[in-house]
């Protein structure tokens, strides 16, 4: 009978600081920040941010473009938006939350000295990377690097080329949309002829080429490199013509903690934000970081030069029926 | 005036008894039933046809059906073949045995789920990898995204239900009923027809039919290993729905109308489960006053012990083992070789990563408050079905054991219609959503428990009290709680340790800072982090079976003393 008692007020003491605690918290000045950039990037933009800004406390909450919009949708149905910021690499999102007046524009103090690859620039968001996507493979399969895009098509890729899911990953998005513009669907169409399978996450096709259960997949620049460095057996290569994917950043409009969204933009686009992106083992938008030996990445001249061209409008419009056709392609039998 | 105060107080018991139930579970089932009907304000069939005519709709329907079908079966074999095992054999160590098989219990079906992805995907995996590297096959042995793969690891989790009504069952039976056939000159395979087998149906059907309901609603298994492929059931569905496309009203309507056709379904279920239950009654089924023969299995004896052990090697120490080895893997993929192996992800998850924190916090905190929630509100929502004449009870029972029938992702759908806004509470991205969302989902384990023991109260105690002049709820206070305490705790830990592990309501109901730790484990092997969330299954696993042993301990110690 004691023990029961003991277990209800140990219970009832620990539910009673359980509310209290979050009712603390919520009183408490943060910013928020909706992104589709994993852990391995977020921790440190987190430390060098919390040690130049202590004053203000940053949570993130990381997923795939595609879920974040739809808990986006979600909140904004219910009243309220709980992110202040938004940074993800799907960018007709951020054209379409312009277009509905939700976003605060901010023109970041160094915006001068980035080179920025948005049309109709108004400080609504600001590109802070330029992601790159390329050809990840596991080098315990394939021996010989491929070169072109076309060679995707060959007989060692068969069965066990991944791309993530458009629906739920913005990068993947861009990708689809920007290579079926510039080679057509039938590019789509030979690669599942050839087997290849449509994905989750734009991490989990890389972890899957990782492990081995894919060969090779439309990887994204720095989960890729992470891996790599960790020991993966892999590779990244890019063929001649590049995915290079801006990933922007916006501040909510309805904000309570602006101040603090403006100081992290304005942090971002620094020539310190910049370093760290570029360690990572991404492009930054800044020419004048210097990216890392070791990845081999082209530099941001480079890349810009040889992007596949990205109608930012038409892919916003064609949104919705893009990705119903790539997931019909890909789930023909 | 002793009168009035007694009113009074049944008054109040049966008001918020029935406000409970209505708050937490009736507003939130007619809120899905409401939005899958109603479509602008007209009732609406031709539309939820048009919905189920969709292909997505009914593959989804029929996989959960397929699935849930072949887990029943193989589940029902396997449970009741070790139940036969340990209960009417000679098997060596049957005691130890019969715990060890209860084992997988305490597994949460999806961690089995990853490590079974990490064992057999069809490339990477690492038994496929060994059978091609090693052994020189040319192609996988298994492939776990398969059909055949997602039965095969829920029957291994699954099994349970079966095993634990049917060795109950054989070890009730009075074998006089077996003997008396023997003498009269029945063979053991005639015995085993026409006696074992009849007796112990309703056993073996109504566990059956509760590994149906279970995984018919199981998230966690199709969402790792179905959803790749493109298997897809309804609850792995209607997190897709929820997830990619959701505020848009066509999804939300869609979820509503696969959500109602889940509850139909498990409902059919369930109605089953009493006709056979009530068919089932043999009296035959005495007190423990016999021990049954036992089959002889001689020279079977020691294969039979081999054989229980590599299946619980298998199904328990394997995925186990596996779990925390690629928990210390540098990445996923590599081979098990000490330069590959390292503390880094357990420290990452254990002390870096503040979602870990949050969500041990999370799932503790929650797990807690909705037991002890659960738990009185369960005791005076028994004590009016049990006790009390009050006219309208019956629709208490019914509210309360609702949640029984209805599926997790069904409540959570229902919880963020109610409670995001649109009738003036907004809980939506806190733990307040999750813990109503909880109190609904365990209600009915909490009234199952105080009923059972309130049963057992006899009603001239209370009138004793109330004769030597104690009021209504001195008499509650002092004689009924106190003799229904055993219940009130069973209803406790019913409650706490599911909810500890719980992902399927979770996963549509989280946050930025209310994932619980099945949350966490999924999303990041969703976010293809396969390392590290292999090392916080594997932290989940040591706060899970310490949790089950503390408790067994603590429970046990009681009953000691």
């Amino acid at each position: 009978m004691r023990v029961l008692k003991k277990i209800a007020s140990a219970c009832a003491v620990a539910a009673l600081c359980g509310a209290f605690s979050a009712g603390v918290q919520a009183q408490e000045q943060k910013l928020y920040v909706y992104t589709s950039m994993k852990e391995s990037m977020l921790n440190d933009i987190r430390a060098s941010f919390a040690k130049k800004h202590p004053e203000v406390k940053l949570e993130y909450q990381s997923a795939g473009a595609g879920k974040l919009m739809a808990k986006i949708a979600a909140e904004r149905e219910s009243g309220k938006i709980l992110a202040d910021v938004l940074w993800t690499s799907e960018v007709p999102d951020f054209y379409h939350l312009k277009s509905q007046g939700i976003l605060l524009p901010f023109i970041p103090a160094e915006i001068k000295s980035i080179r920025n690859p948005l049309p109709d620039y108004d400080g609504s968001f600001t590109a802070i990377r330029l992601g790159t996507l390329g050809i990840a493979y596991n080098t315990r399969f394939i021996k010989e690097a491929p070169k072109t895009w076309d060679d995707l098509k060959k007989s060692e890729f068969k069965g066990a080329f991944g791309i993530a899911n458009p629906a739920l990953s913005g990068t993947a998005y861009m990708s689809v949309a920007t290579i079926s513009k510039t080679f057509g669907w039938s590019f789509f169409e030979a690669l599942r002829a050839n087997g290849a399978k449509m994905g989750k996450g734009s991490g989990q096709v890389i972890d899957d080429t990782a492990s081995g259960d894919l060969v090779a997949s439309l990887a994204v620049d720095y989960i890729t490199l992470d891996k790599i460095k960790k020991g993966a057996t892999m590779a990244l290569v890019y063929p001649p013509e590049m995915l290079v994917i801006p990933s922007p950043v916006a501040i909510f409009k309805d904000s309570p903690n602006a101040l603090a969204a403006k100081k992290f933009v304005d942090f971002m686009v620094s020539k310190e934000g910049q370093s760290i992106i570029a360690e990572q083992g991404t492009l930054p938008v800044r020419p004048d970081v210097k990216l890392p030996e070791s990845y081999k990445l082209p530099s941001v001249e480079d890349a810009v030069k040889r992007a596949m061209a990205i109608d930012y409008q038409q892919f916003m419009q064609e949104k919705e029926s893009n990705i119903k056709k790539f997931t019909e392609i890909m789930q023909k039998k | 005036m002793g009168k009035t105060s007694r009113f009074g107080t049944a008054q109040l018991l049966f008001v918020l008894s029935v406000g409970i139930l209505v708050v937490v579970v009736a507003v939130p089932m007619l809120l899905i039933f409401f939005n899958a009907f109603w479509v602008n304000g007209h009732f609406n069939v031709a539309d939820v046809i048009r919905v189920l005519r969709q292909s997505e709709t009914y593959e989804a329907l029929l996989n959960s059906l397929f699935l849930s079908s072949g887990v029943t079966i193989t589940g029902t074999l396997v449970g009741t073949f070790f139940a036969w095992l340990v209960t009417r054999t000679d098997l060596p160590l049957k005691k130890t045995m019969k715990l060890l098989f209860l084992v997988p219990f305490m597994l949460p079906a999806f961690i089995g789920a990853l490590a079974w992805k990490m064992l057999l995907s069809p490339r990477a995996g690492y038994i496929n990898r060994l059978f091609m590297d090693v052994f020189g096959f040319s192609s996988p042995i298994f492939d776990i995204y398969t059909y055949a793969g997602i039965i095969l690891v829920e029957t291994m989790y699954l099994f349970p239900f079966v095993f634990i009504q049917v060795s109950g069952a054989l070890e009730r039976m009075d074998p006089t009923l077996e003997e008396s056939a023997r003498i009269s000159g029945a063979d053991l395979f005639t015995i085993t027809r026409k006696i074992t087998i009849p007796l112990v149906m309703p056993s073996i059907l109504s566990g059956a039919l509760l590994i149906m309901l279970y995984s018919m609603a199981h998230f966690g298994t199709v969402a790792v290993l179905g959803v790749e492929t493109g298997i897809y059931n309804i609850p792995t569905l209607i997190y897709e729905k929820i997830h990619q496309s959701a505020g848009s009203f066509d999804s939300i309507r869609t979820a509503t109308v696969l959500a109602t056709v889940l509850v139909i379904t498990a409902a059919f279920i369930l109605w089953l489960q009493n006709r056979v239950l009530n068919q089932g009654r043999y009296q035959i089924i005495a007190g423990k006053s016999f021990r049954p023969s036992e089959l002889k299995l001689r020279t079977w004896r020691i294969p039979m012990l081999v054989f229980c052990l590599l299946y619980i090697g298998l199904t328990i120490v394997l995925p186990t083992v596996t779990i925390f080895m690629v928990g210390g893997l540098k990445t996923y993929g590599l081979p098990f070789v000490s330069e590959n192996m390292t503390w880094e992800n357990y420290r990452y998850i254990l002390f870096e990563w503040d979602l870990t924190r949050d969500a041990i916090w999370n799932s503790v905190s929650l797990g807690l408050s909705a037991a002890l929630i659960t738990m009185f509100a369960g005791v005076i929502i028994s004590y009016v079905i049990v006790k009390m004449k009050v006219r309208g009870k019956g629709i208490l029972e019914f509210l309360g054991m609702l949640p029984f029938s209805v599926p997790g992702s069904v409540i959570a759908l229902g919880v963020i219609l109610a409670w995001s806004g649109k009738y003036g509470i907004n809980l939506y991205n806190t733990v307040w959503i999750i813990l109503v969302a909880y109190v609904a989902r365990y209600m009915a384990f909490s009234l199952k428990a105080n009923s059972a023991a309130l049963e057992q109260v006899h009603d001239s105690l209370v009138e004793a009290a109330r004769a030597s002049g104690a009021t209504m709820w001195q008499a509650l206070k002092d004689v009924v709680v106190p003799l229904v305490r055993p219940g009130m705790m069973a209803a406790f830990f019913l409650i706490f340790l599911p909810a500890l592990r719980e992902l399927t309501v979770s996963v549509l109901l989280y946050g930025p800072t209310t994932r619980t730790i099945g949350v966490a484990i999924y999303t990041l092997n969703e976010d293809g982090e396969t390392v590290y969330s292999a090392a916080l299954a594997g932290i989940a696993l040591v706060i899970i079976v310490t949790g089950e042993i503390l408790i067994k301990r603590l429970v046990a110690g009681k009953s000691n003393a």
